[in-house]
């Protein structure tokens, strides 16, 4: 019934399996054996092998500045255009009017907004 | 309440067992078609039938691992974030319609709860990296973060196109409206930009960018110790999962097929078929750059969205029998 092809003892051993598995991994992720042979480097960050320079959450240059900008308007535009897409067939084509025009009129600063970000010096 | 369909759903099949099994069985898989195209073996020693216990043994290796967390980390973020990213993957397969009537939460926003909850997934990105207090990690958070700006706006106006043709969001439905034609042929287009997004947003090659193993060593993953490195890795493969039972939902007819051969065959071997195609463009394509992703996500693909539903919208409006 539930899985069809698959007899069902079949599948509740699978789950007992599988959770028998997760409890494993959840006891272990809780009891944590205290570290037998603890040295200065275990937990130091990774670096490729070299000794960790400086702290790990430096200050990183945010690039591609403009893609975020652009990101956050246009998001919520395509968001928009959901609810008049559900109801497109019972719109019909003249009640999709100010949706196309509400698309026309975003796309224009869009271009330009996408002419700005593709130029490296915006970065 | 112990033999409800519902209760047996979530833990059984399409819930909780069936997906840490799948997703396991997909790791082995990826495993030996991307062997395959690169003319190796693969795993071949965990079980008689070509080493398909291979992720199992693995399971086993890494839960005996010991656990590390990184000094000046923020331990409750560094755990909670690949742990949640589990969650993530099985509550996106709990709205995917497998059979008529075989399916968890048949709610009626099916296709944009699902979009919604996997927004989510970069963010836990950049606070996995974030917590580790390491540079690497760091970098592959922010860059999960840049990903997300490319790909989300394209992946949401391809399914728009869905919505546009079947007028509705409930996936059960969409996949009813398909009876007459799957919505791959009118729709070609949207599924090829939903294709490539969702490839994006699984952050798998040639979209790998918050991972990239050869620049910044696994990225975000860098710090994560046995059992923990699992849990990393497991979302991956049960978005893949999700991600290609969602593409056959939408647009290849979900569980529809000629009835000599239950529903819920057609539905897993069609899935099963865009699993592998996903898999073989990572075995296919090089990796991109962070800004040649940008660039593309925001001229070329979003283009292509654009103009996906002006035809959507001639198709619909223009010709209402279709």
């Amino acid at each position: 019934m539930v899985a069809q092809g698959i007899p069902e003892i079949g599948a509740y051993i699978a789950f007992l399996f599988v959770s028998t598995v997760a409890l494993v991994i959840v006891l272990r992720l809780f009891i944590t054996p205290k570290d037998p042979r603890p040295t200065p480097e275990k937990k130091k960050p990774f670096e490729s092998g070299q000794i960790a320079a400086g702290p790990g959450r430096t200050r990183f240059i945010i690039q591609y500045y403009p893609y975020l900008l652009m990101f956050v308007v246009y998001d919520v535009v395509a968001m928009f255009l959901f609810a008049w897409g559900l109801n497109l067939r019972a719109l019909g084509a003249s009640g999709s009017v100010p949706v196309l025009v509400f698309i026309v009129v975003l796309l224009i600063p869009l271009g330009y907004a996408l002419h700005l970000a593709n130029h490296r010096e915006n970065w | 309440m112990i033999t409800s369909p519902l209760f047996l759903q979530i833990v059984l099949f399409p819930g909780l067992t069936s997906i840490a099994i799948i997703g396991a069985l997909l790791g082995w898989l990826e495993r030996k078609v991307t062997a395959r195209v690169q003319l190796r073996i693969g795993p071949l020693y965990a079980s008689p039938a070509g080493g398909i216990l291979q992720m199992f043994a693995d399971l086993i290796k890494l839960a005996f691992k010991e656990l590390i967390v990184p000094e000046n980390s923020d331990a409750f973020f560094f755990i909670m974030a690949p742990t949640t990213g589990l969650v993530l993957g099985a509550a996106l397969v709990g709205l995917i319609p497998f059979a008529p009537g075989l399916q968890i939460a048949n709610i009626e926003v099916g296709l944009p709860a699902f979009l919604a909850i996997i927004t989510l997934s970069p963010t836990l990105i950049l606070l996995a990296g974030w917590s580790a207090n390491s540079k690497f990690p760091f970098i592959g958070g922010l860059r999960a973060l840049f990903q997300q700006t490319a790909y989300e706006i394209p992946l949401w106006l391809s399914a728009l196109g869905v919505i546009m043709m079947a007028g509705t969001m409930n996936l059960a439905q969409i996949v009813a409206a398909q009876s007459t034609g799957w919505f791959i042929i009118p729709q070609a287009l949207g599924a090829l930009i939903f294709l490539v997004t969702s490839v994006a947003e699984m952050e798998r090659l040639p979209f790998d960018l918050p991972e990239a193993e050869s620049e910044i060593m696994m990225g975000w993953q860098a710090e994560y110790p046995g059992v923990l490195f699992l849990a990393a890795q497991g979302p991956g493969f049960v978005k893949l999962y999700a991600f290609s039972a969602l593409f056959t939902t939408i647009f290849l007819g979900g569980f529809l097929g000629p009835s000599f051969l239950p529903p819920l065959f057609w539905m897993l071997s069609k899935t099963l078929i865009v699993i592998v195609l996903i898999m073989l463009l990572r075995s296919t394509f090089p990796r991109v750059r962070l800004d040649q992703l940008l660039r593309a996500g925001w001229t070329t693909l979003l283009t292509l969205a654009i103009i996906n539903i002006g035809i959507t919208y001639i198709l619909v409006v223009g010709l209402p029998t279709l």
